[in-house]
């Protein structure tokens, strides 16, 4: 039996997986990338830059754009939320801390199409903020406040909060108190603390997190065509729409490749950006 | 920063994540047949309709059994990567783990675009099973990260203590390791169903047309003009969600396995 559980053996198992189903699907989508378009089918193998030749269009520069600028925006915002939430929450009562961690990891798993259905609602005239407003009398003409860029950015702050929240929650839990303390018993005010002994602690995760944020709200598709109007649309929303609407996945493709490349530049200036960081200190 | 304004923040910020629910739930078990909020009068119609009727059964077996089959490919990926890693401790073990923590990194569309031609390709393309095999490696970096808490956590005397005694290594694994690793397993299974449960962009690019499964059936009811049974299925999609973490909060302290103490 001793052969059996040969570890490179049982290694093979995950790698084959893997390769197969997330590497080659990948690579495959590449090789589509310059394919032709079948109007009757899916495509036709051939080898084309017109695909990509589409990208440099003024659309696809405004898509491009606003999609750039919502998932900056979102993912600044978040970070900015979640982490002085984060930094409140861990020094609560382990019951409430219970109850923010289930409520954190509900969200979490909850669909994208359950938490813009929620706000849709909440932002409606017929039942939610505006019809409240309404009826107090703040608002005396109260109309639906979604679809608007506004709803979407909330949207997508609902959507990343958890997950920002959730990395933050075990570096700020563990991490080293002495200093803060000290500050503390020297008398120095719970602000300036915050600012001046936690924060720049927390630079490189900050960092870190808007552009995990940033990528996530990237390929974010439910929320824009959800909350979003049509002139908020990100380019998730416009590849799904190429890919699945028109069915001419070698475009779809194209503009995924080139989002893909987008995302692993970020990704290696980041991982670049910490490698010196931690060679230098 | 005074304990008030800290209360404040926080209260702020649960309400606002939480409220929509709460507008939801009142939408779920009015009466009228239009959405409103809040209630006139309180019925059970919308999810009476949610559980009899076939054009919303069909969405919610189909994704049960799908997340049902995606979480056992998960969490059998995640374990034998896992062990690889513990037994090997470099190299080989270490390129299996990060392969399984690069579909994270991803924004989803891409992971979503190219499952898509990847199945078109093979002849999959709109067919359950492939579905099942996209989220099962897709969402494998959770358990993944989740099963190797648990691998840490073995102490080295058990195992050593296990091989004096003449166990074979698969005795030692299915005797001893499986065992202690196995809250960590239930829970990564656990995570992966519920957001295999909750997905949409994949399970739409993959065989959306075909497979409807409840998040598209939500969505595609959204689009066309809606009636309440939408919101009665995404309380019943929020509730299953909350009982299973509950459950969950139960077998495993949630608490340590997200990190807030040092182990």
């Amino acid at each position: 039996m001793k052969r059996a559980l040969d570890p490179h053996l049982i290694g093979l198992f995950p790698l084959a997986m893997m390769s197969v189903f997330f590497l080659a699907p990948l690579a495959f989508m590449v090789v589509v990338s310059f394919y032709e378009r079948d109007p009757l089918g899916f495509y036709n193998v051939a080898f084309v830059w017109d695909n990509y030749a589409k990208f440099f269009s003024s659309f696809y520069y405004t898509v491009s754009m606003r999609s750039l600028w919502s998932s900056s925006l979102g993912a600044i915002v978040v970070v900015l939320l979640a982490f002085p939430a984060m930094y409140i929450i861990v020094d609560m009562s382990r019951r409430w801390q219970l109850f923010w961690v289930i409520l954190l990891l509900s969200l979490m798993c909850l669909s994208e199409v359950i938490i813009g259905f929620a706000w849709l609602i909440l932002m409606s005239e017929s039942s939610g903020i505006p019809k409240f407003l309404g009826w107090i009398g703040l608002w005396e003409d109260p109309r639906s406040l979604s679809p608007s860029f506004g709803a979407m950015l909330i949207g997508f702050i609902t959507l990343g909060f958890s997950l920002v929240a959730l990395m933050f929650y075990p570096q700020m839990a563990q991490r080293d108190r002495s200093i803060e303390e000290a500050a503390l018993t020297l008398g120095t005010p719970p602000l300036r603390v915050f600012t001046k002994v936690v924060l720049p602690n927390f630079w490189s995760a900050i960092i870190s997190s808007v552009v995990t944020m940033f990528v996530y709200f990237l390929g974010v598709f439910v929320m824009p065509t959800m909350l979003g109007r049509p002139q908020d649309w990100n380019m998730t929303v416009i590849i799904t729409d190429k890919a699945v609407g028109d069915a001419n996945m070698p475009l779809g493709a194209a503009l995924s490749v080139i989002m893909l490349v987008f995302t692993l530049i970020i990704i290696g200036g980041l991982m670049l950006a910490s490698r010196k960081k931690g060679a230098a200190s | 920063m005074s304990t008030l304004l800290k209360r404040l923040f926080v209260t702020a910020i649960a309400t606002g994540l939480i409220l929509p629910f709460l507008i939801v739930a009142g939408v779920s078990i009015s009466a009228e047949s239009n959405i409103s909020f809040p209630p006139q009068e309180l019925s059970a119609r919308w999810y009476t309709e949610l559980l009899t009727q076939r054009d919303w059964l069909i969405p919610i077996r189909n994704s049960l059994v799908i997340a049902a089959f995606a979480g056992l490919l998960a969490v059998s990926i995640a374990l034998a990567a896992n062990y690889v890693l513990w037994r090997l401790k470099s190299g080989f073990g270490k390129l299996v783990f990060a392969l399984g923590v690069g579909p994270f990194m991803l924004p989803p569309i891409i992971i979503a675009m190219g499952a898509s031609v990847f199945w078109a390709e093979m002849g999959w393309y709109g067919r359950a099973e492939a579905t099942v095999i996209s989220h099962g490696v897709f969402f494998v970096t959770l358990p993944l990260v989740i099963i190797a808490r648990g691998f840490a956590a073995l102490s080295g005397d058990v195992i050593e203590a296990s091989r004096t005694m003449g166990a074979t290594p698969w005795q030692t694994f299915v005797k001893v390791i499986f065992p202690l690793v196995l809250p960590y397993v239930i829970t990564g299974y656990a995570l992966v169903a519920i957001i295999s449960v909750n997905e949409y962009l994949i399970s739409y690019m993959v065989s959306g047309f075909a497979v409807e499964t409840l998040p598209i059936r939500i969505f595609n009811n959204l689009r066309y003009g809606y009636t309440p049974v939408v919101a009665s299925a995404a309380m019943g999609f929020a509730l299953l969600t909350i009982g299973v973490l509950l459950v969950l909060s139960t077998i495993t302290d949630l608490l340590k396995l997200l990190g807030a103490s040092r182990d």
